[in-house]
């Protein structure tokens, strides 16, 4: 995995998002996959002393939503009871690239002769799922030569199968004797990716003892929550205690309350320009603009999508009330829409801004409009109106100039204003 | 792939059958592609057989209960080849299926333009489409326009694709939608048109890969270059890069990829499939693969691109760009290098066009480069703009607590402003109708006139004489021995609709008719309308309406302001005071629309046998007509509200009479008797018999 892939899912999986711990809880036993033993955080003293005795040693680990566990230093090998303890307290605590552990847990020790690394996902290859074996688990796959791992598109309907699994097995080499015990492991292993609606799971190692016994020794899925299975499976999700802030927690739930139009944003923590975008494509392309110019963007946005009135007007009225303070120019800017109505759109963007300054009082920023679409002329009319009404500065261009002309023009005059004030 | 060539996923002739098509987005996107190319023979949408989603241009489009009634009950040659699914995320795989079940036969393509299908879907989607034999675009597609052929499947090309789809020799390829739109909107700015123009969607799974689309754009005649918007996720343009190196896709592109943000910061992009996975599958990764591939830098603006031998060579593979408005530039370059000649003339250009700007005090703080140099409007916006001004008037204030705030008065302690002007400045300079103007519109007069209309106004509004409503309240008040400001009090609570408030009624009545015209200036005589025939036109319509109504045996409107109880026997009647105002506006060569239209409707009426005399055009309208001419720039330009602008000529009314008020008072108070106001019993009929017993006291 690399690291980008893990950035990015951290805060749109927050909740689709499944670790070992989860795993090791409630999906492994359910789908009867091997798993070592494990302690929490909360397990008394006699309780984990009784566990090291019978283990040998363990793996103190935080359950934690970010990646690079290991190389933040939060991973440790145990042997006695005070320094089980003791890391545990510190795993629990543990803190990496902002996100906060929600508890610590402790997993024994497992004796390999082989590390095997294992994924199931949807393959843009081949259109559907694939399994990717390798026998140098424990490693980032990124780091495997692709000699040295095979991958294999799986049918959809068929899953994978013992004979397909064992196949890919030998072809790598792998020793006879473990090959029919892996091999329906991995049936078990999809049967926990299919049946619960993922789109991606990772179990990295899965180690054979020498005496020929399977562990699944770590995991990591992520749930395409647009599959009604994971419905199911979301009931056993833990909450994880950091993450989003409050404005991403709101319109996180504002978003997933109606599919009628995008309410998307992610904080970019960006002090600039207010950027309240339309496009998934035109969203993207602007705030790499006005990154490139020193627009400084608070988050990214999506609101296209063809909202209705109510839902436009809620999405803006959330993004005013939360940031409008913190900005120093407002930038409404989308490329040239196929069917989200501008009139409706401005109209109920215009009115919250309206109702913000009711409630607050006046605001004294630039305001950069830039739009095409239906009805433009009637939204860009309302906007103008109520900018007007606001007493607020104001630059509106249509579709005739590029979107990214817009946004580095605003990236401009914020940055200008910045350094004035 | 079925399709062999782009035309094969959309030609001229294809049949197109809309799932869910009474849903909001799926009927207003088929009704817009009805007008454009009529390519719909059908829909279905569960609950609603036997209706027809009715097109203003076009056919009119059936909907069947279910897929399998519209494959069933379509004669042969109405079958449709292509599907569009629209249905809500859950129904999705069903409706595939049904196409599937029923429709083999017949169908090519599937369009499937949902979003939020979950990824295991669009993998069994991919995998029972493949073994029938069809075509899947989607899932979370926008649809596809193939130009030449003026035909589109979904949403492509918004409310007007002709605007922006001209034909021409580039295949746009996009994972957004909307960029499809707009990369065709830039490119004609450099001459060059679409031949196909192609959303793919950005799911997890693109079930039209990039790869199998340019196989396809490679056979595709019209198309002569291929230009790409990429974003992360997937391995769709390694696949793509492949075929391109072996030979079997030669064409040059041009290629934006967006998404390096992702990289930077923890963020996820808009498209569920625009997540890295992989090596590869990052933006940068692609840019490099593609730059790999060009074997040139990317496009810069900057670069000197004449007498490098090596370019040529490299840009018949193509050319990344950096930023999306270099699109039509390095298409340019592209063409220009390969001797290839553009479309057509270049359309507008690619620079900062402002349609409004209002920058007021920060442009002192930006650099001269940063102040927005007024733009021009381009058709057919600019008429749309000019016809929407025309019909809407005034603007709509944002609403505020106004308890302790005012923007028509202020006080600082030292000095009285009314509207930020000092008013021992307005006292000294100015004249009390210059003052009222001001306070009543927020600015000062604009023509050197108005103050003296007003005036007149004023003046005219004082009385008409003692029997009026108005003047015997205050003479009642007087009668009762109440104080002077009772009976300014008692002479506005007698002005109404009826009496006095007309000139409101008037305003609203002038303003309907004018809305809709292009007239600017209600003192220039030059407006160019003809007033004749607007007056004969209402005067008509008022005539059939009132016929109507006196046939129905119920009320009419009245027109406000015409005919007067007094001045009402000559063959063509005046109020005397209208006279006065309209005489000093004759003598200074000043010219009012409002009421010059008023007299011509007043004939207007005679004429058309509403009134058998000419009907006079009272103190009222001409009040009204004065505040209105007073009023009209303002409202169009959406510097007033159009309450206000009606308010004025009644409160103009209001003010006069009330002053006219205080001189009845004045006048009884002095010379009066106490009650001898008061109308004696035996004056005073009942017109309710006694009922039972004696109702006299003892």
């Amino acid at each position: 995995m690399t690291p980008e892939r893990r950035n990015l899912v951290e805060i749109k999986a927050k909740r689709l998002q499944m670790n070992e711990l989860t795993f090791l809880e409630h999906f492994a036993p359910k789908f009867d996959i091997p798993v070592p033993e494990h302690l929490t955080a909360d397990a008394s003293r006699s309780e984990i002393r009784e566990a090291l005795l019978r283990w040998g040693g363990a793996i103190v680990k935080p359950d934690i939503l970010a990646g690079k566990r290991g190389k933040g230093g939060f991973i440790w090998e145990v042997e006695d009871v005070r320094e089980a303890m003791r890391k545990l307290k510190l795993a629990a605590a543990a803190e990496i690239n902002g996100k906060i552990a929600r508890t610590a847990y402790m997993v024994q020790c497992i004796p390999a002769v082989q590390e095997i690394y294992t994924a199931i996902t949807y393959d843009s290859r081949f259109l559907s799922p694939s399994f990717t074996l390798s026998l140098e688990g424990g490693m980032d796959v990124e780091e495997i030569g692709e000699d040295r791992k095979k991958t294999l598109p799986i049918d959809v309907f068929k899953g994978l199968d013992a004979y397909q699994a064992s196949g890919l097995l030998e072809e790598l080499g792998c020793p006879g004797q473990y090959v029919s015990l892996l091999a329906r492991t991995f049936v078990k292993f999809w049967d926990l990716f299919i049946s619960t609606g993922m789109r991606m799971a990772e179990v990295n190692p899965w180690r054979v003892t020498p005496e020929g016994e399977v562990y699944a020794c770590d995991f990591k899925g992520i749930f395409d929550d647009a599959n009604y299975k994971y419905g199911d499976a979301e009931a056993v999700l833990p909450e994880y205690p950091e993450g989003r802030t409050e404005f991403e927690e709101e319109m996180a739930e504002w978003s997933a309350a109606s599919h009628q139009g995008q309410a998307h944003v992610a904080e970019l923590g960006g002090k600039k320009v207010l950027p309240i975008l339309f496009g998934g494509g035109a969203s993207t392309i602007i705030i790499e603009t006005l990154e490139e110019y020193g627009g400084d963007p608070i988050f990214l946005s999506d609101f296209g999508g063809n909202p209705p009135y109510a839902r436009m007007y809620g999405t803006a009225e959330r993004c005013f009330r939360y940031k409008l303070k913190d900005a120093s120019l407002l930038l409404i800017l989308g490329g040239k829409a196929n069917n989200t109505l501008i009139d409706v759109t401005f109209q109920a963007i215009a009115d919250a801004l309206r109702d913000y300054v009711a409630c607050n009082g006046p605001i004294h920023m630039p305001v950069i409009v830039g739009r095409g679409g239906p009805r433009l002329v009637q939204g860009l009319l309302a906007m103008q109106r109520t900018l007007e009404e606001l007493r607020l500065p104001y630059v509106i261009f249509g579709p005739d100039t590029p979107l990214t002309l817009v946004a580095e023009y605003a990236a401009k005059v914020a940055s200008t204003l910045e350094d004035t004030r | 792939m079925r399709a062999r060539t782009l035309a094969d996923l959309l030609k001229k002739g294809d049949r197109v059958a809309v799932s869910n098509i009474t849903g909001r987005e799926a009927s207003h996107v088929s009704i817009v592609s009805q007008a454009y190319c009529n390519n719909i023979v059908g829909g279905w949408a569960l609950g609603h057989g036997g209706e027809m989603v009715r097109c203003s241009k076009g056919d009119d489009i059936p909907v069947f209960a279910d897929c399998a009634g519209l494959m069933r009950q379509l004669p042969p040659e109405r079958r449709p080849n292509k599907v569009i699914v629209y249905s809500p995320p859950p129904a999705v795989y069903g409706d595939v299926k049904e196409t599937l079940n029923y429709g083999s036969d017949c169908v090519e393509t599937i369009y499937i333009i949902t979003e939020h299908v979950s990824v295991e879907v669009s993998a069994k989607i991919h995998n029972l489409a493949r073994d029938a034999g069809i075509d899947v675009v989607g899932c979370n597609t926008l649809g596809v326009i193939n130009t030449h052929d003026h035909v589109r499947v979904g949403a492509v090309g918004g409310e007007d694709p002709d605007e922006t789809f001209v034909p021409g020799s580039a295949t746009i390829i996009s994972n957004s939608g909307n960029m499809v739109n707009t990369i065709a909107s830039y490119l004609t700015t450099a001459g060059i048109g679409t031949s196909f123009g192609i959303s793919t969607g950005k799911d997890t799974l693109i079930l039209t890969p990039l790869a199998e689309l340019l196989r396809l754009a490679q056979l595709d005649d019209n198309t002569r270059i291929v230009v790409l918007y990429v974003e992360p996720g997937g391995l769709y343009e390694r696949q793509a890069l492949a075929l391109a190196r072996a030979g079997e896709f030669t064409k040059p592109m041009v290629v934006y990829v967006a998404g390096r943000v992702a990289e930077k910061k923890s963020v996820s992009l808009g498209h569920a499939g625009a997540v890295v996975e992989g090596g590869g599958t990052s933006a940068s990764a692609k840019a490099a693969e593609f730059d790999a591939y060009f074997g040139v830098e990317p496009f810069s603006m900057e670069m000197r691109y004449r007498g490098t031998e090596e370019l040529p060579e490299g840009l018949r593979r193509g050319i990344r760009v950096r930023s999306l408005h270099d699109i039509p530039a390095a298409v340019q370059l592209v063409y220009r290098a390969l001797h290839m000649d553009r479309d057509f003339a270049p359309r507008g250009e690619m620079k900062l066009n402002p349609w409004f700007a209002n920058i007021g005090e920060l442009g002192k703080k930006l650099p001269a480069v940063l102040v927005p140099a007024p733009g021009k409007i381009p058709e057919p916006f600019k008429t749309q703009f000019d016809r929407i001004l025309q019909a809407s008037l005034g603007f709509m204030p944002a609403r505020r607590t106004m308890r302790n705030q005012s923007h028509a008065s202020s006080n600082d302690g030292r000095v009285t402003r009314i509207y930020g002007r000092d008013v021992m400045d307005l006292m000294r300079n100015r004249s009390f109708a210059e003052a009222l103007i001001l306070y009543w519109t927020g600015e000062e007069p604009a023509r050197p006139f108005e103050p003296r209309l007003v005036e007149m106004s004023l003046m005219a509004a004082l009385t008409n004489g003692p029997g009026t409503l108005s003047a015997q309240a205050a003479k009642m008040s007087a009668s009762a021995g109440n104080s002077p400001h009772t009976a300014m009090i008692a002479t506005l609570a007698t002005v109404g609709t009826d009496h006095g408030g007309n000139g409101r009624e008037a305003v609203k009545y002038l303003a309907d008719l004018f809305r809709p015209t292009p007239m600017n200036d209600p003192y220039d005589p030059n407006h160019g309308l003809d007033l004749r025939a607007m007056a004969m036109q209402t005067a008509t319509a008022f005539k059939q309406a009132k016929d109507a109504s006196k046939d129905a045996g119920v009320n009419y409107a009245r027109i406000p302001c015409l005919g007067h109880p007094v001045f009402h026997d000559q063959d063509v009647n005046y109020d005397p005071r209208e006279r006065a105002i309209w005489a000093y506006l004759e003598s200074e060569g000043i010219y009012n629309i409002f009421l010059h239209f008023y007299h011509e409707l007043a004939g207007a009426l005679r004429e058309v046998g509403v009134s058998r005399k000419v009907w006079a055009v009272n103190v009222d309208a001409a009040i009204a007509s004065v505040w209105l001419g007073i009023a009209w720039p303002k409202l169009r330009q959406g510097r007033m509200t159009f309450e206000r602008a009606a308010d004025l000529a009644f409160l103009g009314f209001a003010l006069g009479r009330a002053a006219g008020g205080a001189g009845e008072f004045l006048d009884h108070r002095d010379y009066g008797l106490p009650l001898d106001m008061r109308v004696p019993v035996e004056e005073c009929k009942s017109l309710t018999p006694p009922v039972g017993g004696n109702h006299t006291r003892p």
